[in-house]
């Protein structure tokens, strides 16, 4: 038997945080590619300390609902959960852990049917920027990384006069990015799992976006919901752990 | 099902079975957590306890549904705990077999009946607080500096059935017991959660705190203010914190944390 284990980060404050884990945990049970799709998060339950033993599969896929690599992805799960590295053996378990989403080649596909969600029915004229945003940190390069990755495969698609980034935590900011780029229409796409205080309040609050569409001076802003939360996550999720299953178990003993 | 399959792959499979079991073993019913689950004619059926008379339940069948019967509480506040004792009221799950009723249980509390299956068969692992503490980082890091009294009152005022419905098992350390009543309930809690951890760390800060002349921390200051004015905006107006924000004064854990270490300076003669 075959489980997929899905890790959030979680809240406890709110449910926005681990609404997503569950919604692609569902889609996927609908797909029938595994016999077990299991949410465990960081800060709600169950946790990833417990977890493992609520699967019944000999064969897991452990797969981080997180966009870049980072604190969490390489201390908190693998210690967390016991993990040796990319595949572990316990006991008859053989345990096999997928990198975040967003470093993988499918994201740019889902970052761009977020736009075309956003974007249906709209009619656009003039130069069209596509702006992602990213959480960004100065203690971690790869948090911002991966959005200058995602940034550089969409815009060698060459579907847009424009591909930017900006940040909420690191230069260059976001403010600054949507304010100066040369476009009449930006399209600004938070790349976030899930919505929260920063997709809700603090970017509009921010930037003075009143909803999808706002006018600001000569730029249209057309602001979207997070990656995270699209659908196509869900088939994002399925193929990073098929992926995983290239990986050769390490031989070791029970214990 | 015949016979549960081998040990270390089966272990929640067993756990499923013997839950089922144990459930069917008892004509009134088995009590876990709030739900009571009875057997029927067509399965298993889960309700809150309060509502083991009740006929007019909101009528659920599909064992995922647990999952949003679990997520808010009665007054529609978001319940990070699910062994808190605020689970609402109102509904019914009625499922057909013991996989439906473990997905269901999954929801309610969840690995809480493998934890259980282990307890009762005496293999459940216990981490203590301070093995647990030595794994935090980043934030968490420093409630490995928490004092053995303030996990005391942090686990009396975080951990006990009026706040969580688990059984406390683990202890300070292995030569260091909680003092504490662990809980009557069925649902055995083999290591400090998250929740706790947060809150520990909430604690610790108040322990680095110094008191001025007046007796007092900054926070507890804050805290008596902040208790003044909800009282004196009327009855009923007081809004407290939400049940994990534990950085606001009117936080339930919080205020049971100053029961235990402000009152009794407050009062001292009692």
């Amino acid at each position: 038997m075959k489980a997929l284990v899905i890790v959030g980060h979680g809240s406890h404050l709110n449910e926005d945080s681990s609404l997503p884990v569950y919604e692609h945990a569902q889609r996927i049970r609908g797909t029938g590619e595994f016999d077990e799709v299991v949410e465990s998060f960081w800060k709600e339950e169950p946790s990833m300390r417990h977890v493992l033993d609520t699967v019944e599969s000999e064969e897991i896929y452990v797969v981080p609902a997180f966009i870049s690599e980072g604190y969490f992805t390489q201390q908190v799960i693998p210690r967390e959960l016991g993990l040796e590295g990319p595949v572990t053996r316990r006991g008859s378990k053989t345990v096999r852990y997928a990198g975040p989403l967003g470093t993988f080649e499918g994201m740019p596909d889902v970052i761009l049917e977020r736009v075309g969600d956003l974007m249906r029915g709209r009619k656009t004229s003039g130069r069209t920027a596509l702006v992602l945003l990213g959480h960004g940190t100065d203690l971690n390069k790869n948090s911002g990384g991966v959005i200058y990755m995602n940034a550089r495969r969409i815009r060698e698609r060459g579907l847009y006069d424009l591909v930017e980034v900006g940040f909420l935590d690191q230069e260059p900011e976001i403010g600054a990015v949507v304010e100066g780029v040369a476009a009449r229409n930006v399209i600004l796409i938070p790349v976030f799992i899930a919505e929260g205080w920063h997709t809700r309040e603090t970017i509009p609050e921010d930037l003075g976006l009143t909803g999808e569409v706002t006018l600001l001076g000569d730029k249209t802003v057309f602001y979207g919901a997070p990656v995270g939360t699209h659908p196509s996550m869900a088939n994002l999720i399925a193929a990073r752990a098929r992926e995983t299953a290239r990986e050769e178990p390490v031989v070791r003993s029970a214990t | 099902m015949s016979e549960a399959p081998p040990e270390v792959s089966s272990l929640a499979a067993a756990s499923r079975e013997a839950f089922a079991a144990w459930v069917a073993a008892s004509a009134e019913g088995r009590l876990f957590g709030q739900i009571l689950i009875r057997r029927c004619s067509s399965g298993y059926s889960l309700r809150h306890a309060e509502d083991a008379g009740e006929s007019n339940l909101e009528a659920h069948e599909d064992p995922r549904s647990a999952r949003e019967i679990a997520k808010l509480t009665e007054r529609g506040e978001y319940r990070p705990l699910k062994s808190s004792p605020n689970l609402r009221r109102g509904w019914e799950i009625r499922v057909s077999d013991s996989v439906e009723l473990a997905v269901a249980m999954s929801y309610l509390y969840p690995a809480g009946i493998v934890h259980w299956h282990l307890h009762r068969g005496g293999r459940l692992g216990i981490t203590n607080f301070r093995e647990n503490a030595t794994r935090q980082s980043g934030l968490y890091k420093r409630v490995q500096r928490l004092s053995d009294r303030g996990v005391q009152d942090a686990a009396r005022a975080c951990c006990e059935d009026a706040v969580c419905l688990k059984k406390t098992l683990w202890d300070v350390d292995e030569r260091t017991p909680l003092e504490m009543r662990r809980g009557d309930g069925e649902i055995p809690c083999p290591e400090p959660c998250s929740v706790f951890i947060s809150f520990a760390r909430r604690v610790r800060l108040f322990e680095r705190e110094e008191r001025d002349e007046t007796g007092l921390s900054v926070s507890e200051k804050e805290d008596l203010a902040a208790l003044i004015e909800a009282a004196a905006s009327g009855a009923g107006e007081v809004e407290f914190a939400r049940e994990a924000e534990f950085e606001k004064p009117l936080n339930e854990r919080r205020m049971r944390y100053r029961r235990l270490t402000l009152v009794p300076r407050l009062r001292p003669e009692e």
